[in-house]
């Protein structure tokens, strides 16, 4: 069900209890859409939506991005082929979910390996998606109609990487806030292993190709707020060898 | 209050097909509510939810035949666990609130949560 606060707090206030405002709203209700339909956004929506990344806070004022926007379906299908190619190499050699139990047994101590070697990236939740784009059950860029991809500039000061994070956050708030969808795609990373993707898309030294955003008008809207699960907090309030007080955040 | 990593749990990988070493997400579907119109199947991010007719990819593709798509259920690996990341996007998207959930999603070992208690909680008004 679409649950939707109904009520608006203004902004720039607050009181215990008060009612979402309509940032917290945008926030709250962001779900990241995976189906759009097939027309893009106008162009001056992407400016827009780029402008929200371009204001985006980042360590020294550095702005270690550069923003590449693809809308040619001819080179988003090009990606999509090229991604789910280089999955199934991947998943030949690693996924021990199906099959018998030989290729259980070889694939099974590789994949382990695999994954103490890379364990963010074939951490379970990416496996298995990897596993289903390898059997053709899952697109990697959602047949979306505007890809954005932001490079990162590896000299960026502190943590380039956090610095793409927020000024990606940014684009993704304003466009919700717009009614258009958008969804983190970090399987991009797919396209690194293929050197003329990484020439087409500019991804050589000083940029690093980790995220992309793909936007979109949703179908069907599917917005909305979610249970999450309850966070452990810890409060610090007293003195430094006090013990801390820990609170259950959301419940 | 919070938990703990153990040296074992760091060196273990969980298998990710064993109900033993991963809690996947656990969603339950009322047959009553549904309507069968596909949207969650459609959405689904990691292609979990599939029906007897219908499967992601044959909605993305327009190649199910239109009209109603059946009840969706959880699509299942081989060892029976079903790969849901208990996102919930099904069913804040379901027109027709006939998707809930009822166990979230905790992998095991190394990859274990550990500042977060197993309850769902909506957001909360402070």
């Amino acid at each position: 069900m679409n649950l939707h606060a109904n009520e608006s707090s203004p902004t720039g206030t607050y009181a215990e209890g008060m009612p979402w405002n309509p940032v917290e709203r945008v926030i709250l209700e962001r779900r990241s859409i995976r189906s759009f339909r097939p027309e893009p956004l106008p162009d001056g929506m992407i400016r827009r939506i780029l402008e929200a990344g371009r204001f985006a806070p980042s360590a020294g004022n550095m702005q270690p991005w550069r923003f590449v926007v693809i809308k040619s379906p001819e080179i988003i299908a090009a990606m999509e082929r090229d991604a789910v190619r280089i999955a199934r190499l991947f998943m030949f050699f690693l996924d021990y979910a199906r099959g018998g139990r030989v290729r259980r047994a070889i694939t099974m101590p590789l994949a382990k390996l695999f994954i103490r070697l890379l364990p963010n990236e074939l951490h379970a939740p990416p496996f298995m998606l990897l596993s289903q784009i390898a059997q053709g059950r899952a697109p990697v860029f959602h047949n979306a109609p505007v890809i954005v991809l932001i490079l990162e500039d590896r000299r960026g000061v502190s943590c380039p990487a956090v610095d793409i994070g927020v000024c990606g956050q940014n684009m993704v708030l304003a466009a919700h806030s717009m009614g258009a969808g958008s969804c983190w795609i970090g399987l991009i990373k797919l396209l690194r292993y293929y050197p003329k993707w990484r020439r087409r898309l500019g991804a050589r030294y000083p940029y690093h190709m980790n995220e992309s955003i793909a936007f979109g008008w949703p179908r069907p809207t599917a917005d909305g707020l979610v249970p999450r699960e309850v966070q452990i907090v810890e409060w610090r309030e007293g003195g430094p060898d006090d013990p801390p007080r820990y609170e259950r955040q959301g419940g | 209050m919070i938990a703990q990593l153990t040296l074992l749990d760091r060196l273990r990988v969980p298998t990710y097909d064993d109900g033993s070493q991963m809690r996947y997400g656990a969603l339950v579907i009322d047959r009553s509510r549904c309507r069968e119109c596909g949207i969650c199947v459609r959405i689904c991010p990691g292609a979990c939810l599939v029906t007897d007719t219908a499967t992601k990819m044959s909605l993305l593709n327009g190649t199910t035949h239109k009209g109603k798509s059946g009840v969706p259920r959880l699509d299942l690996m081989k060892s029976g666990e079903a790969g849901c990341i208990a996102c919930f996007d099904c069913g804040t998207a379901c027109p027709h609130g006939a998707i809930s959930l009822a166990g979230h999603f905790n992998p095991g070992y190394r990859f274990k949560r550990i500042a977060q208690e197993d309850v769902l909680a909506y957001p909360q008004r402070y």
